[in-house]
């Protein structure tokens, strides 16, 4: 039998981080001032007091407390709230990857899909965006608008994941 | 369901995907109000390989220009597009 | 009928046939089952009504035809061959009135020449009143099963899953190609349409035995390779895409957790096909009664069932693997009367059968359930044989059909008399017996065309071939349409091989170059409930809830969808219809105060040193010059000129603008925004972000909205086009001063997480100051009455600026999206639809109606948008009409013939309340 359980989070403060010029001197002081580098395509970095989760080129999805880096971005970049749109699911148990198939077209059940590793794709009809926090973990972004109906496709494909 | 070699994400289904329009329909910048409404009106329409403007919208949101073969569907490459970015 | 190596198992279960109930063993097919049973007769065909029997063991069955299971969960036209008896599967037989035996529509096949090739067509072109006359008894006459009338009950999964090999059947070529992937470490997937693995070692053991069989298996899985059974590879898609149908119950079965089929979309790295070959019967006439079987079949049912389909057996041939199935019967105590093999010398495996060579069969008798005698053609001396069961064997088809569904070519094997696969045109190769299918002899039939079934599931006879060939069609295309040969369900898997032969002998060419007719998925039928998935149960798609759903829900609104969104259309009062809360909250809105939720509307922060240039590519309005802190209303064109959305734009710091655009419209403004900022300007420094669901919006309009806001903000509101950030309920939002209404307004946009309790204060304060919640129907009379624009009414993407006259807006500098287009000599020609006011002269103008200047006359302009005047009554509406700028004060008729309503009414401007705007300047 394989397990998964859905739950929502509570909320939490998410901007979109934009480099729209100079991405190197951006990426320098970035790591300077923050200890990490910029998480490359696919991949996020950081901690849980801020956590920078790569699904575009140019931009990166900022959650936790994103004081210190109008100044990183400079005249470089700009930071725009999108919390207000979006609702972190959790999927939890070992069963999270074959869940992702269910109404899928990406191969989250691919070790190459790794811990740490985020992938933006389209299950059943909505735009979800995922992060692999560990083997029995995995945060799904969701619109808004749509969370009741993912969350209700989820709990029904739970139910027969054989 | 095609296979699109996103240039950020790697091999993605085709339904990530949104298909814009022709290469050769985007107008030039600075042409003549003629020569624009020529290229917007008058297109190729190969039988055979065309250069084409899709983008990853339910994926990076990125655009390219994916040059496929409109028999056979198949892609010989694809470009990315857009401001310089990060690997 | 029972052989005796029938095994005894304690595992039985019972079935019902048309209203008879029949034990059954475990892994009995319906098809065996009734065999056991001894029931030959199973359907009658689809156009003359012939008796038939079983005549395959598999998926290529044409004859076996049943509706399975009740209520929703009903199953038409399956396959007998093809379902799993479970205990309490009910079955019944189709196409027959009162029943199966006693069938009044076999008088068709006494008629038979009425219905020859081309009946349709030729009845068609004769006289419509003969056509009328018949299609009533033909429609009632001709067909397949029922479909059910209930919903079906059951949910359907649509799954993905990669690999890096995919094989296609797990005969013993393709068990070995999985074992040999999967054991190199690859990822697996092998799937198989039967209830269990093996294929035709099941029926011919000798090769390897059912312990290598299961030996593989476990290897397979232990290597982290995954067997899917009850799951047909239905379909071969672009870059080695293949769909997989399976079936998690057997059709009409209450599945165990709820989910009936399941369809895999499996992506590929390699695809491998053993998908075996097909055998094809022989065309004789009465080749279709039932105790005609296909000699691999009757071998199956003999060993893998159990069940001797009949004691004196007749077997025609052109090959050697016919012997295998005279040894079989023979084994189970049957009695091999004779064999008829078409090829002139005896080929070494007699043992001791009396066989004919340069024999072929030539008809058959028997009545309407069994068998009684075969006749033959031993070197032109007829023979006649009683006999219970004619087992033929006509050679053998490749199931070439995902390889070419793949785009691949195929080429003719003479030896085989078959088409196996050539080149590929993706990653996919096929193996075993679809590659290399057995040497059969030919011949060409020598007997009469007439009965001589070549489509058995479509009624299709070598006479219908024939006749086809001489009205001239010489295409194999043109022979399947007007003949509908391989049209049935089966796709002609075990007919088309038959046809073409013979067309080819018509045509004297070999029959590749007679041609072939395409290859399209589904290799076999598959539920339309696959195909809609989880939507099946839905609307199609996800209801778009709004951030203040459950507020709006306490409220028990009448909802109203709005694309993918559903937002409140009226709050009704106790006893109140749409129409009177719609009129009631307006009037609201124009004596005191109303709110509304604006959430959908699109939004997009757009910031950035050169966020001004991409705004005034994007806007056909000037954005450069607004301050900060203001807004002005904006349009959108596409680039031939026509406007193609419009909102508000805003300067909330000095380069951060929010720009709003409409509900409907928002996904599509979001791909445009990013095309011009990514494609067309990669080198601008700005960025574009889609905030349309972080805001909720909540608009507050009237004549007392200011002094409701001034309450709720503790300072003076900010004046009309201006917007300030500040708090609601220690919450902080942003208000925009605008109206949609006509009224003084404010929209407030805040965290959508964060809306419950901004919109309670807002609530509040509106009932303190007399004011209700108003909905879409009410926004929709005060806008009309403005004469504001919606997107898809009057902004219809055939509307210039000029013509909705917004063109003393535009952009005087120009370099905006669809500049170039509006220079366009034909988008300044006299006669361009404008946009106009109607007011009713006489009656209620009926929205969507035709403007005419009489009766009869050609439409000149129509009404995108009709209401009522909110305070003072009397119907007016918005339009389209031709120069309709020129023609203020004219009459005209509003007609709208389809729904029987008209009004007369005079041409006015486009404004009918506050056309000066003084009501929102304070």
């Amino acid at each position: 039998m394989t397990e998964v359980t859905i739950s929502t989070l509570p909320a939490a403060p998410l901007w979109a981080f934009e480099i729209w010029r100079n991405p190197d001197a951006v990426a320098t002081r970035f790591a300077a001032a923050m200890g990490f580098a910029l998480p490359k395509m696919g991949t996020s970095g950081g901690s849980d007091a801020l956590r920078l989760i790569r699904y575009e080129p140019t931009v990166w999805l900022l959650e936790g407390d994103a004081s210190a880096l109008p100044s990183i971005l400079d005249t470089d970049g700009a930071l725009t709230a999108i919390g207000g749109g979006i609702t972190r699911v959790l999927l939890s148990g070992t069963g999270w990857r074959r869940l992702l198939m269910e109404g899928g077209v990406f191969d989250a059940e691919s070790p190459a899909f790794a811990v740490g590793c985020s992938a933006s794709t389209i299950i059943d009809h909505v735009n979800i965006r995922l992060h692999v926090q560990s083997e029995e973990s995995c945060l799904a972004y969701v619109p808004l608008s749509y969370t009741q109906g993912i969350l209700h496709f989820w709990q029904e494909a739970a139910k027969a994941l054989d | 369901m095609m296979l699109i070699n996103c240039p950020h994400c790697g091999p993605r289904a085709q339904s990530e995907f949104i298909y814009e329009r022709t290469v050769d329909s985007v107008p030039p910048a600075g042409v003549s109000n003629d020569k624009a409404m020529q290229t917007l009106f008058t297109r190729g329409n190969p039988r055979g390989v065309d250069e084409e403007i899709w983008r990853h919208t339910f994926g990076c949101r990125a655009w390219m220009v994916v040059t496929r073969h409109r028999v056979t569907n198949g892609i010989s490459h694809v470009r990315a597009v857009g401001p310089e970015a990060l690997p | 009928m029972t052989g005796p190596s029938r095994p005894n198992t304690d595992q039985d279960s019972s079935f019902i046939f048309d209203g008879m109930r029949y034990p059954a063993r475990k892994g009995d097919t319906l098809a065996a089952a009734l065999l056991a049973n001894g029931i030959g007769l199973v359907g009658r065909s689809f156009k003359y009504h012939r008796p038939r029997g079983i005549m395959t063991a598999g998926v290529e069955e044409p004859n076996a035809l049943v509706t399975v299971g009740e209520g929703g969960r009903t199953e038409p036209n399956t396959r007998a061959t093809d379902v799993f008896v479970y205990d309490g599967l009910v079955a019944r037989s189709q196409n027959r009135w009162p029943n199966l035996s006693l069938d009044f529509g076999a008088i068709f096949g006494l008629a038979g020449p009425v219905f020859s090739a081309g009946f349709y067509y030729k009845t068609f072109f004769g006289s419509a009143k003969r056509w009328m006359f018949y299609e009533h008894f033909i429609r009632k006459a001709a067909g397949l099963g029922n479909a059910p009338r209930d919903a079906d009950p059951d949910r359907f999964s649509q799954r993905a899953a990669f690999c890096d090999v995919l094989v296609v059947g797990a005969g013993p070529a393709g068990i070995e190609a999985a074992l040999e992937a999967s054991e190199a470490g690859k990822r697996v997937i092998l799937v198989e349409q039967d209830e269990i693995i093996g294929a035709s070692l099941i029926r011919d053991p000798q090769e390897q035995d059912s312990a290598w069989v299961s030996e593989s298996a476990d290897r397979i899985r232990a290597a982290g390779g995954r067997i899917l059974t009850r799951t047909t590879a239905s379909g071969y898609w672009e870059h080695d895409l293949v769909t997989l149908t399976q079936r998690l119950a057997e059709p009409g079965q209450i599945p165990a957790n709820g989910v009936a089929q399941r369809l895999w979309h499996v992506r590929a790295g390699q695809v491998i096909l053993a998908t075996g070959s097909s055998e094809r019967p022989m065309a004789f006439p009465h080749n279709d009664r039932p105790g005609v079987m296909l000699s691999q079949a009757v071998r199956t049912y003999v060993r893998r069932f159990g069940v001797c389909p009949g004691q004196r057996v007749v077997i025609a041939t052109n090959n050697d693997d016919a012997y295998l199935t005279a040894h079989a019967l023979r084994e189970a105590g049957a009695q091999i009367v004779a064999i008829l093999d078409a090829r002139p010398a005896p080929a070494g495996q007699a043992n001791g059968f009396t066989t004919f060579n340069n024999a072929h069969p030539l008809s058959t008798k028997g009545s309407r359930h069994c068998l009684k005698s075969v006749s033959g053609l031993v070197d032109g001396v007829s023979k006649s044989w009683d006999a219970d069961l004619l087992a033929v064997s006509g050679g053998f088809t490749p199931v070439v059909h995902l390889h070419c569904q793949a785009g691949g070519s195929l080429e003719w094997n003479d030896a085989a008399q078959a088409f196996v696969p050539a080149q590929s045109r993706q990653n996919v190769k096929t193996i075993g017996g679809a590659a290399t299918p057995a040497a059969i002899f030919t011949s060409a039939p020598v007997v009469p065309a007439k009965k001589s079934f070549v489509d058995f599931q479509n009624d299709v006879t070598l006479a219908d071939v024939d006749l086809a060939w001489a009205e001239g069609y010489r295409s194999v295309e043109h022979l399947k349409r007007y003949t509908t040969l391989g049209m049935a369900t089966d796709q002609g898997k075990t007919s088309n091989m038959g046809a073409l032969a013979r067309l080819a002998e018509k045509q004297g060419v070999a029959i590749p170059e007679a041609g072939l007719t395409t290859f399209r998925p589904p290799y076999t039928p598959v539920t339309m409930g696959l195909f809609a998935g989880a939507a099946a149960k839905d609307a199609g798609a996800h209801k778009r809830r709004l951030a203040l759903y459950d507020v709006h829900a306490a409220k028990k609104p009448i909802w109203q969808p709005l694309g993918y969104w559903f937002r409140p259309r009226a709050y009704p009062m106790t006893g109140e219809n749409l129409a009177e809360a719609a009129m009631r909250e307006a009037r609201s809105v124009r004596t005191a105060v109303g709110m509304t939720d604006v959430s959908t509307l699109a939004k997009f922060e757009v910031s950035g040193p050169d966020a001004v240039t991409l705004l005034e590519t994007v806007c056909a309005t000037s954005v450069g010059k607004l301050a900060i802190g203001r807004g002005r209303y904006t349009f959108m064109l596409r680039e031939d000129g026509f406007v193609f959305d419009d909102g508000t734009v805003w300067r909330i710091d000095e380069n951060r603008y929010l720009l709003t655009s409409s509900t409907g419209g928002a996904d599509r403004m979001a791909t445009h925004l990013s095309y011009v900022r990514n494609y067309l300007h990669p080198e601008l420094s700005v960025s574009v972000v889609n905030v349309q669901e972080h805001h909720a919006g909540i608009a507050i309009a009237g004549p007392r909205a200011k002094s409701v806001l001034a309450k709720l903000i503790g300072e003076e509101p900010p004046r009309h086009m201006s917007t300030v950030a500040t708090k609601i309920a220690d919450v902080a939002v942003l208000i925009l001063a605008a109206s949609y209404s006509g009224e003084r307004a404010f929209e407030i946009y805040v965290d959508a997480r964060n809306a419950t309790p901004v919109w309670g204060a807002c609530e509040t304060a509106v009932v303190a100051e007399g004011g209700c919640l108003y909905g879409l129907e009410a926004m929709e009379f005060l806008r009309i009455e403005k004469g504001h624009l919606v997107v898809g009414a009057e902004i219809d993407g055939r509307m210039t600026p000029h013509d909705l006259a917004l063109d003393k807006m535009l952009n005087k500098a120009g370099g905006f999206i669809g500049s170039a287009g509006l220079t366009r000599p034909a988008l300044s020609e006299a006669g361009r639809r404008q946009l106009v006011g109607l007011e009713a002269v006489e009656g209620s103008i009926p929205e969507g109606s035709m403007l005419v200047t009489a009766d009869g006359k050609s439409p000149e302009g129509h009404v995108s948008a009709s209401a009522f005047r909110i305070l003072e009554g009397g119907s007016i509406a918005l339009g389209q009409l031709a120069d309709g700028f020129l023609r203020h004060g004219e009459e005209l008729i509003a007609t709208s013939p389809t729904r029987g309503q008209r009004a007369r009414v005079r041409v006015v401007a486009p404004h009918f309340y506050d056309s000066a705007g003084e009501r929102y300047r304070d």
